[in-house]
């Protein structure tokens, strides 16, 4: 579902014309499972419909903690994201997700290690050695893309005129926030959205396999 | 008995080279090296039946402990055993298991170690010395230049071989060029054929040739390919099987 939606939104898309662009701005709410309020500082609202290439910046995945920090980013397509090593021991980083399998090896304190995604889709990567660390990668077709605000307001700028979809995504969304746009140059097009935080899913290691204590799920 | 004499000193003392490394073929080297600090145990058992138009039968394990040091080298370190049935002048037959060989091995990919970074084609160098068990004067040294070539579910693989037997007073060369295609059936599987031979330039053991279908299959951390080897050359049946298990 979440990679169909953004391959599907990059199948229809195509360059847009250089116009002065506007501006989608809006609130997402973001909700636990049992309906109370999360913050919305976890949540990516993203635009698309049309392609934009990609900058030279290099997104950071840190593993510190034995966390993946931050757990959840975007990137435009053909964009690289780095994994640097900030713990005192040894980390994998891999995923086995559709748009981009790799495995980056195992690797120490202080060392970095850089991947390209030249396909949209969304990257879920985790480490063959500590199974609680877990983040998501939205590789997207343009650089319209921000994270929410705490408080769930957010403005994405240079939106080209048209008639686009946004969505707000969050890692342990139960499924993506959808809604239509149209926006017009130099002006605000305004919009909400809701998303309700799901538990996160039990995945397997590199090989297919549950991890050694069982397979539990981490949160 | 110049012949026997012969055969008894191939099968003694030149077994085949180790193969390092995940393949899809049964007596080729593939391209692919494991990830940094990746760990992987890997077995080959080959049949080399009735070489040179005799009785000759040879049957050579090796188990090896890979370790990649980068993202594009690996080092192995291969053991090898040989069990050898030569065929004696008055009828009998001589038989033979002994660990004949250890020594260290490097393969490096000179292109990314991941596949949606590497172009199609991808070279590997692969070097290796081995010190004989038997003879303890003799060192192997073997090289490979191969390079895979991928077009979607395809896969070809040319692997220019060469081994070299060098002991106070003798000397021994032989050329292994070989050469496959494989495709992808599955998800998992795959499925092709190949070529491989063995040219000596000496007189020391003879040339021989083999052809025939192979089949990959791959599964987690596990993986196994084998290859049945129908004589061209010299040889009647000449099967072969790796497998390997990731840590």
């Amino acid at each position: 579902m979440r990679a169909l939606a953004i391959a599907a939104a990059v199948a229809l898309a195509g360059p847009v014309a250089a116009q002065p662009g506007g501006r989608v701005v809006g609130t997402v709410k973001f909700l636990e499972a049992d309906g109370g309020p999360a913050s919305a500082a976890d949540v990516i609202v993203y635009v698309t419909g049309f392609n934009e290439p990609p900058t030279d910046n290099v997104t950071v995945i840190a593993q510190k903690g034995r966390r993946f920090v931050p757990d959840l980013v975007a990137i435009t397509v053909g964009e690289k994201v780095a994994f640097p090593n900030l713990d005192p021991f040894l980390h994998n980083v891999f995923s086995q997700s559709v748009p981009r399998k790799f495995d980056l090896g195992s690797f120490k304190r202080g060392e970095t290690k850089e991947k390209q995604f030249p396909e949209a889709g969304v990257v879920d990567v985790y480490c063959n050695i500590h199974p609680e660390m877990a983040a998501t990668i939205l590789i997207l077709p343009n650089r319209r893309h921000v994270v929410a605000a705490a408080d769930g307001k957010f403005a994405i700028d240079g939106v080209p005129p048209g008639d686009w979809t946004v969505y707000a995504y969050a890692r342990r969304a139960t499924k993506p926030a959808i809604a239509s746009v149209t926006v017009k140059s130099g002006a605000e097009a305004m919009i909400d959205l809701e998303i309700v935080r799901g538990p996160e899913p039990a995945h397997l290691n590199k090989y297919g396999e549950k991890y050694k204590d069982g397979g539990q799920v981490y949160h | 008995m110049r012949i026997a004499l012969a055969l008894l000193i191939a099968a003694c003392v030149f077994p085949r080279a180790a193969h390092a490394g995940r393949t899809y073929y049964g007596w080729l080297f593939g391209t692919e090296v494991m990830p940094e600090r990746g760990v992987e145990l890997q077995t080959w058992i080959q049949e080399e039946n009735d070489k040179y138009g005799t009785r000759t039968k040879e049957t050579w394990v090796s188990w090896a402990a890979l370790v990649g040091v980068t993202d594009q080298l690996e080092l192995a370190l291969p053991v090898e055993l040989d069990w050898a049935a030569v065929e004696q002048m008055d009828g009998t037959t001589r038989t033979s298991f002994t660990f004949k060989r250890f020594g260290i091995e490097a393969r490096y990919r000179m292109a990314p170690q991941d596949p949606a970074e590497a172009p199609p084609l991808v070279p590997l160098l692969r070097l290796a010395v081995k010190r004989d068990v038997i003879s303890r004067d003799s060192v192997r040294l073997e090289a490979d230049a191969v390079a895979s070539y991928d077009a979607g579910a395809v896969q070809a693989v040319v692997d220019l071989g060469a081994v070299g037997d060098i002991a106070s007073g003798s000397r021994h060369v032989e050329l292994r060029p070989s050469a496959g295609v494989s495709m992808l059936a599955t998800s998992e599987l795959r499925v092709g054929a190949e070529v491989y031979s063995e040219i000596s330039l000496d007189s020391v053991v003879e040339s021989w040739a083999t052809a025939g279908p192979d089949v990959s299959w791959s599964h987690g951390r596990f993986w196994i390919s084998g290859m049945f080897g129908i004589g061209l050359y010299h040889v009647r049946i000449a099967p072969r099987v790796l497998w390997g298990i990731a840590f």
